[in-house]
């Protein structure tokens, strides 16, 4: 075998090894649990309740941007507090660039503020 | 704990900026801002302001992209060589800038009949623009990964335009989940030859990779992870198969975008790292392209042939010519032939970019009157339209490699790139590039047979209406499909793009 | 290889003008259907005129080396330029392919075929024009392969949309054996480029350093010319596409073809495969030299096997330019000249034949030969013409026709000392029967169409059958004699088959200098 279809091999193993791990995980536990299905067992898990109606409902979208929103500010923090505990240090340079980051954010809001997202309808 | 980490940091110094060189970036970035902006504040009537501003915006970046070739012959390097704007750099910049603005004016008329979200359109169009812009400039893992995404995330929103549309919908969930996986290939092969090397640098990964003389295995995957992750990008086969899909549910400017922009800005990653970060790799990555290269054309063209509909076949034409623009990288590791690869790809992409652009416009123009995408719409075009007629004519016949139309010339120094190496592997493929070319003509040539020998199907012969701006695209894509087969030294002599792979000293 | 270099802008200008009045013609809209009509034949006599103004300033006295040369820059990435001149070789084409655009022109004026639209057909022709004397002046590999191609995509849509009722089957056909052997080709010209140090793609160059090349390696280049140009002849085997792309082709489309387009391949063969693999020319002349009989015979023999007019003048193509394969196989000074004298007849002549075809078709709206007859009767003067050519085509001595033959079979008898003299000699015996066979066809044929009492189906007064009585009004009124557009038209070829036909010297003395230069490699 060649110099160049042995580092191949790595490859080979890898994949070998990725198939074997899942096989292996999967059928083992096939094997040792006890399979005895009741109606009871088998409805969706919803947390220990009863699920009511059917399992494709729609849901509130406003939940998830209204998440979304949070979360940016969120990550907004993160990069702002580092960024305050250092600010002599980093001098007009870093006050500028913080400026820049922190008008697109606004941007943002405002983008989202016009198009209604902020009103509970 | 954070206040030892900054400690660590030591002395920090503000990096030196290049405004010049980042220029077009700034402008582009200025530009989102402003649209997006400024849209807010529109009456629908006015929301062709976002369109005519988004232009403008490409075509200021354009011209810093001119001011920086001209002023100044040097290369110009950021925060360590992790950021480089060189002559390679600043065509690239200049093909997504061009390439985009004959989208915007592709679009400016489909989306305004859509009369929803236009504002956001064309920032996500420009977003998108910026990441490519940001890829060319890339010489570190991290900065491709964040172009890459950056690229990626707003084309993700254009394929899935159409909402109403389920073929939209389809388009956007399929790029989405096979672009992120794609991502997440890419980004393990870089954390794993960050963990080997311990550098994200490009250049630095050059001479870590094989530096005690031979690959350990972890470098191997890691190689051949990135590689798979943008060959997702490119389209190749096996890796192809969002492809067509994504082609026809996407509004077809936004098509001609991924097909010609964000495919190139795939290549552009995949160069970079070919020749900076890999070039002691080639035993991984040539065979590699090789297996890609021939596979996504033959089977790209075998597709193509069975095709009904324009947009699947220009879909599939586009997986064969990624297979021709990937030709040259199988052999670029060679021993001298680094450079007229190179220069093969880069030819390639840009005369792609003019052809394929062009193709669609006259899809867009074509369907405003048939409603149709089927290739079988197009006949007795040359009777009621012969403009369109023709040009169509001259974009299927340069992406079929005839000359003086400038798809030869790409071909032609593409087979001379692999020629070049004379070695088994480069005759071999030119020999599937031939046939491949004789199969492709085939296939474009059905729909030039339906163009000028057919019968409009409905007997409807009335005339079509091309808007300007639909015109304005294709007299500078079929301007530059013809300029560029008649007088190919205008790209083929771009200065020395040897720049990149000076780089390394080889 | 010498070049003179005055006046080098002479054959851009001849090349390239037509493209002038393509541009003009965009601009104009497509029902100026007149005005379109003009503009093409000015730009087509502007473009015969500085063809007239080359024939004037060409230097007789050094008709081997390379006139108006002029070489620039183009490709540099592949050291590629922009190389052009004129020698004997060449010439006598490039002027035939303008005189030949002029008089197509002049025919179309009221000849536009079905579905019309001579704003397309006319910028077609003149980007054929294009193509054709290009390919001719170039003098770089790269160069000449551009040229060559954008024949291609013109003659395509000119079959294909305004041919008859097979032009879909027979465009196609022609579209893909030509792409095939020019691929073949470029793969040829690119081996050639890399064998010969990666310099230059210049003939003149190529002419010096290509005798270097390795005898194996230079067969299998030569192989891939070989196929590219045969295609392009054709050469039996490659011929298949002929006889559907004539016969389906308009009368203009077929006569650009059998005039011109069919001599590209055979140029090719002695401006570029000979000259720059004389080894590999030695080794491969045999089998040119056999296929080239075998043409001859099996074009002869199809030609007594067809039923339509067109398809036997198109079988005999196959015949005749198998006469000039035989003159270029002998590799000898008489054998090419006669070639070349037989490209340039073989254009006047067949060309003419096609557009006497064409007229009787638009007359009778038929073209099967057994419903012609007595042609002398009902258009004695065309009736006339047709006898002409079918003469000169047979190689009556005194008409053109001759020149291209005879001395084509007296080489084969001499052949080059490097080849085998008795397979030659066989060969001139095979291809002297195949002038036998030639003047069989094409007497049948004239006997059949012109003498005799006309067809009772086009007299107008026959009690023709029930099935043909509706279409008798309209068929017997437009038979008329041949009117004023197609004297124009055909006078100068007709001028032109007689006078070279007298006087061959005309032509030989201008190509004599250049073929002996040529094959001096092959005396030494």
């Amino acid at each position: 075998m060649s110099q160049f279809l042995r580092d191949y091999l790595t490859v080979v193993w890898f994949g070998a090894i990725a198939l074997v791990l899942g096989g292996l995980l999967l059928g083992v536990a096939a094997l040792l649990r006890p399979n005895k299905p009741t109606a009871q067992k088998l409805i969706a898990y919803e947390s220990g309740v009863d699920p009511v109606g059917d399992g494709w409902s729609q849901s509130q979208v406003r939940y998830y941007i209204f998440a979304l929103l949070f979360v940016i500010f969120d990550i907004e923090a993160v990069f702002i507090f580092p960024w305050a505990t250092q600010v002599e240090r980093y001098g007009a340079f870093g006050l500028v660039v913080m400026l820049i980051f922190l008008i697109l954010l606004l941007d943002g809001l405002a983008y989202a503020w016009k198009k209604g997202v902020l009103r509970w309808v | 704990m954070i206040a030892s980490l900054l400690a660590a940091a030591g002395d920090w110094v503000a990096p030196t900026l290049d405004y010049h060189a980042l220029a077009p970036e700034i402008i582009l970035a200025a530009g989102i801002f402003a649209v997006l902006s400024i849209d807010l504040f529109l009456e629908p009537e006015q929301r062709w302001i976002t369109s005519a501003l988004s232009g403008f915006v490409m075509l200021g970046a354009l011209v810093t992209v001119g001011t920086l070739a001209v002023i100044g012959d040097d290369t110009r390097s950021m925060f360590g060589g992790r950021y480089v704007s060189d002559e390679y750099a600043l065509i690239l910049k200049a093909l997504f800038l061009v390439a985009g603005y004959i989208v915007v004016l592709m679009s400016s008329d489909e989306i305004e009949r859509g009369r929803y979200h236009q504002g956001e359109y064309y920032v996500l169009l420009l977003t998108s623009v910026l990441g490519m812009v940001m890829m060319a400039s890339s010489r570190d893992l991290l900065s491709i990964f964040v172009a890459l995404e950056l690229l990626s995330i707003p084309a993700y929103m254009l394929a899935a335009w159409n909402k109403r549309n389920s073929r939209g919908n389809e388009a956007g969930v399929k790029y989405y989940l096979l672009g992120v996986f794609a991502s997440a290939i890419t980004l393990y092969g870089m954390s794993l030859l960050y963990g080997v090397t311990g550098t994200t640098l490009l250049t630095d990964l050059g001479s870590a990779i094989t530096a005690n003389g031979r690959f350990s295995g972890v470098e191997v995957i890691a190689v051949a992870f990135i590689v798979v992750g943008f060959a997702f990008k490119i389209s190749a086969v096996p890796f192809h198969q969002w492809a067509p899909d994504v082609y026809e549910g996407a509004p077809t400017p936004i098509t001609a975008f991924l097909s010609v922009a964000s495919k190139a800005a795939g290549f552009v990653a995949l160069v970079t790292l070919t020749f900076v970060a890999f070039p002691n790799a080639e035993d991984v990555y040539q065979p590699f392209m090789w297996v890609l290269a021939a596979l996504s054309m033959t089977i790209g063209n075998l597709y193509a042939l069975r095709q009904t509909n324009i947009v699947r076949m220009l879909a599939y034409s586009s997986v064969s010519q990624g297979g021709f623009i990937l030709m040259p990288l199988t052999v670029a590791g060679v021993d001298g032939v680094g450079e007229s690869a190179l220069k093969a790809v880069v030819v390639y992409l840009v005369v792609y970019a003019a052809t394929n652009l062009g193709a669609f416009a006259v899809v867009i123009a074509v369907a405003r009157k048939t409603r149709s995408g089927e290739i079988s719409s197009y006949g007795g075009l040359f009777g009621y339209a012969p403009a369109l007629g023709v040009l169509m004519t001259i974009f299927l016949a340069s992406l079929a490699g005839i000359p003086p139309l400038g798809g030869w010339f790409a071909k032609f120094g593409a087979f001379k790139a692999v020629l070049d190496a004379d070695t088994g592997w480069g005759y071999s493929i030119a020999i599937i590039a031939a046939i491949n070319t004789v199969i492709s003509a085939a296939y474009y040539i059905t729909v030039m047979r339906e163009i000028w020998m057919k019968d409009e199907p409905t007997g409807d012969t009335t005339p079509i209406r091309t808007p300007p701006s639909l015109g304005a695209a294709l007299v500078i894509t079929c301007g530059a499909t013809i300029v560029l087969g008649v007088l190919p030294d205008i790209v083929g002599r771009f200065g020395d793009i040897t720049d990149l792979t000076g780089a390394l000293g080889r | 290889m010498d070049v003179i270099s005055d006046q080098n802008w002479v054959l851009s200008v001849g090349t390239f003008l037509p493209l002038a009045g393509v541009l003009v013609m965009l601009l104009i809209p497509k029902r100026e259907e007149l005005l379109h009509k003009q503009i093409a034949l000015i730009t087509a006599l502007a473009t015969l005129a500085v063809g007239i103004y080359t024939l004037v300033q060409f230097d007789y006295g050094q008709a081997q080396s390379l006139q108006f040369y002029a070489s620039t820059e183009w490709i540099t990435v592949i050291n590629s330029g922009y190389t052009i001149g004129l020698d004997g070789i060449s010439l006598p084409l490039y002027f035939l392919s303008m005189v030949i655009t002029v008089l197509v022109m002049i025919y179309s004026w009221d000849h536009i075929p079905s579905p019309g639209n001579p704003k397309a057909f006319l910028i077609l022709m003149l980007v054929l024009q294009t193509g054709m004397a290009g390919t001719f002046i170039a003098q770089d590999l790269i160069l000449f392969f551009v040229f060559f191609e954008v024949v291609l995509l013109p003659m395509y849509f000119m079959i294909g949309v305004w041919g008859g009722e097979q032009r879909q089957y027979a465009s196609l056909k022609f579209f893909l054996y030509t792409m095939f052997g020019s691929a073949l080709m470029l793969v040829a010209f690119l081996a050639l480029f890399y064998q010969t140090g990666r310099e230059s793609f210049s003939i003149p160059f190529l002419v010096e350093n290509g005798i270097n090349i390795d005898e194996d390696v230079a067969l299998w280049i030569f192989a891939g010319m070989f196929i590219g140009f045969a295609v392009k002849v054709p050469m039996f085997p490659f011929h298949t596409w002929l006889p559907d792309a004539h016969t389906q082709a308009p009368t203009q489309g077929s006569v650009i073809l059998a005039a011109i387009l069919l001599k590209l391949g055979t140029y090719g063969f002695v401006r570029i495969a000979i000259p720059i693999l004389p080894q590999a020319a030695v080794k491969w002349a045999p089998v040119i030299g056999v296929l080239a009989v075998i043409g001859i015979i099996y074009g002869a023999l199809g030609c007594l096997a067809q039923s339509d007019m067109k398809r036997l003048i198109a079988f005999s193509s196959v015949a005749h330019m198998g006469f000039v394969m035989l003159g270029i196989s002998t590799l000898t000074a008489t054998g090419i000249n006669a070639a070349l004298f037989g490209m340039v007849a073989h254009g006047l002549i067949t060309g003419m034949l096609f557009f006497c075809a064409g007229s009787i078709k638009e007359r009778y709206h038929t073209l099967e030969i057994k419903r012609l007859s007595g042609m002398l009767i009902q258009m004695p003067k065309l009736g006339w013409i047709l006898g002409f050519c079918a003469m000169a085509s047979l190689g009556l001595p005194g008409l053109a026709g001759f020149w291209g033959e005879f001395p084509a079979i007296l080489s084969a008898y001499n052949p080059a000392p490097q080849l085998d003299v008795t397979l030659f000699r066989t060969l001139m015996v095979i291809a002297a029967l195949g002038t036998v066979l030639a003047a069989a066809y094409l007497l049948w044929l004239y006997q059949r169409t012109a003498f005799g009492e006309p067809n009772p189906e086009f007299t107008g007064h026959g009690h023709a059958h029930a099935v043909g009585a509706a279409g008798n009004d309209e068929h017997h009124s437009d038979i008329h004699d041949v009117n004023i557009y197609e004297w124009v038209a055909w006078t100068p070829l007709l001028i032109a088959i007689v006078v070279f036909g007298v006087y061959p010297q005309l032509m030989f003395k201008v190509m004599d200098p250049a073929v002996t230069q040529l094959v001096g490699v092959f005396n030494p």
